[in-house]
């Protein structure tokens, strides 16, 4: 397992986010995480990427422990987060934030490459290389920080609701993008509350409540949308 | 008002603009970053001025301003990296920490003045001046040196900007300024950019130092004047913006050389202030400033 966070805890301060929450990433694999606003996925994401240093538990990428690295060797190891919503550098133009999104050592030296990728996913993030992020529509934003992603030269890459509060349309464009981007055998954990982008894109899915899995899927299971409608609404809790 | 009157205006008010804005680029390049005032930054000038002296004055070192100049310069971008060491890296990480190193920073620049005091005598130094003699404009002269500050600052400037927009380290420097989280995403070394920060701020005002030290005495609270200015111009030109900082700091050089002229030089402080306060009710981010 690339991937493996075993029984966390973590939250901010005295507030705990996360209760013993394990999950698992495979090679290649592309895993879904749904579930209420404010139980944790976030929070999770967080703690994977070093934001947030997990009370207990651990976490192990690759094989090797990164529970207590820093963010910027985590992201040097290719676990890469596009985070969400407003998260862009505001006054710093499209090229200038995905630029930053090499930062990292190992990424830093197949910045033209990688940008070349994002153009050609993005054409429109092309077209506006010199604007500055904060003059950027919702869904172009949202452009920048999957391409920021990209350009960090990701093993697995994590995505934070790369849909949220998008038109429809716009919407559609990214999802495009995921699936294409996962098309590419990159692995990959995405968060998102669209759970037809979920059901297209990934293999399993944890249902994430109270800062627990309360609801996994296994592969090859098939989850349609009622159960997933009964899931919020608690009436198919098993 | 006469021609040589208003050349002479002019001259002192960009003289005081270019001090101006070389002490507010560093106060708000850690303002930007850190979200803190460095309450010593005024001691960083008064000891870039000790040190220019030391190193170059003939009851010094005696080695010339051509040594003395550069080794103020690295000396004081190693003593900016030691503040930030001392006064401001254990605090950081703690609630209120902002509030913290308010008065840890006040606490360093007492220390650093009576430092001064004690080690430099209270006998008033003087720089040498760079370049002497003067040149005829308008049938008013100026001085060699106050001329050289006016070209100087803008390509010091001019230089910090590019440095911010063209490396690697200075989209580092931004990025820390315009969102933390996102930068450490993105895999910069906050905790390396931080002293650099710290590094890059008190260069800037050393070299203020020295260009204050060629025109006035060293005193140890030479600083305290521009520190003040710093803030002003600070607030003035929009809490963390380098291009609000720059304009700010030349307008307020301006209004203060017109009011000294009008009211003069006890008053002029006072005028800087409303200017401050009617600034404050009309924009209260300042000229450029986005957020506060």
């Amino acid at each position: 397992m690339p991937l493996n966070v075993d029984r966390v805890s973590a939250g901010y301060g005295k507030v705990v986010v996360l209760h013993d929450i394990s999950i698992a990433v495979g090679q290649g694999e592309h895993v879904g995480l749904f579930g209420p606003n404010g139980h944790g996925k976030t929070t999770l994401l967080r703690a994977i990427s070093g934001l947030i240093r997990p009370s207990s538990g651990s976490i192990t990428f690759d094989g090797a422990a990164i529970t207590t690295l820093a963010p910027r060797q985590i992201v040097d190891r290719g676990l890469v987060q596009s985070p969400q919503g407003n998260t862009l550098f505001p006054r710093m133009t499209v090229l200038e934030n995905l630029t930053l999104g090499a930062y990292a050592g190992r990424a830093w030296g197949k910045r033209r490459e990688s940008l070349a990728r994002v153009f050609a996913l993005f054409p429109k993030l092309a077209q506006r290389q010199g604007q500055l992020a904060r003059t950027l529509s919702g869904g172009e934003r949202q452009m920048v920080s999957v391409g920021m992603a990209l350009m960090g030269a990701p093993s697995l890459l994590m995505l934070d609701e790369p849909t949220l509060g998008l038109a429809p349309k716009i919407k559609d464009e990214l999802a495009e993008a995921i699936s294409a981007i996962a098309a590419t055998g990159v692995t990959m954990l995405v968060v998102d509350q669209d759970i037809e982008l979920l059901l297209g894109v990934c293999q399993r899915l944890y249902y994430i409540e109270n800062g627990r899995v309360s609801l996994e899927t296994r592969e090859g299971e098939r989850i349609d949308r009622q159960q997933i409608l009964e899931m919020y609404f608690g009436t198919a809790q098993r | 008002m006469s021609v040589d009157t208003l050349v002479a205006i002019l001259v002192s008010g960009f003289v005081a603009g270019s001090l101006y804005a070389l002490m507010a680029s560093g106060l708000s390049l850690v303002w930007g970053t850190l979200r803190m005032f460095n309450f010593a930054h005024g001691t960083l000038l008064m000891l870039g001025a000790y040190a220019a002296w030391y190193f170059s004055d003939s009851k010094g070192l005696d080695l010339g301003l051509s040594v003395g100049i550069p080794a103020a310069l690295i000396l004081l971008a190693l003593g900016g990296i030691l503040l930030y060491a001392l006064l401001v890296r254990p605090f950081i990480a703690r609630p209120g920490a902002d509030l913290v190193v308010i008065i840890t920073t006040l606490a360093g620049a007492s220390f650093l003045q009576n430092a001064a005091q004690e080690g430099f005598g209270p006998r008033y130094k003087q720089l040498d001046r760079v370049v002497k003699g003067q040149v005829e404009v308008l049938n008013t002269a100026i001085g060699l040196q106050e001329l050289l500050i006016i070209i100087l600052t803008p390509i010091v400037l001019l230089l910090l900007a590019l440095f911010l927009k063209r490396t690697k380290l200075g989209l580092a420097i931004r990025a820390v300024e315009q969102n933390h989280d996102s930068a450490l995403l993105a895999g910069v070394n906050v905790g390396r950019i931080y002293p650099l920060i710290f590094a890059v701020s008190a260069v800037l005002a050393a070299l203020a130092g020295i260009m204050l030290g060629g025109l006035f005495f060293i005193t140890p609270v030479m600083g305290s004047d521009p520190l003040l200015r710093a803030f002003i111009v600070v607030v003035f030109g929009g809490l963390g913006s380098l291009p609000g900082t720059i304009v700010g700091a030349y307008v307020i050089g301006i209004i203060e050389a017109i009011a000294v002229f009008v009211v003069g030089l006890y008053w002029a402080p006072v005028v800087l202030f409303i200017v401050l306060i009617l600034v404050m009710i009309l924009r209260p981010t300042g000229l450029m400033g986005g957020k506060v």
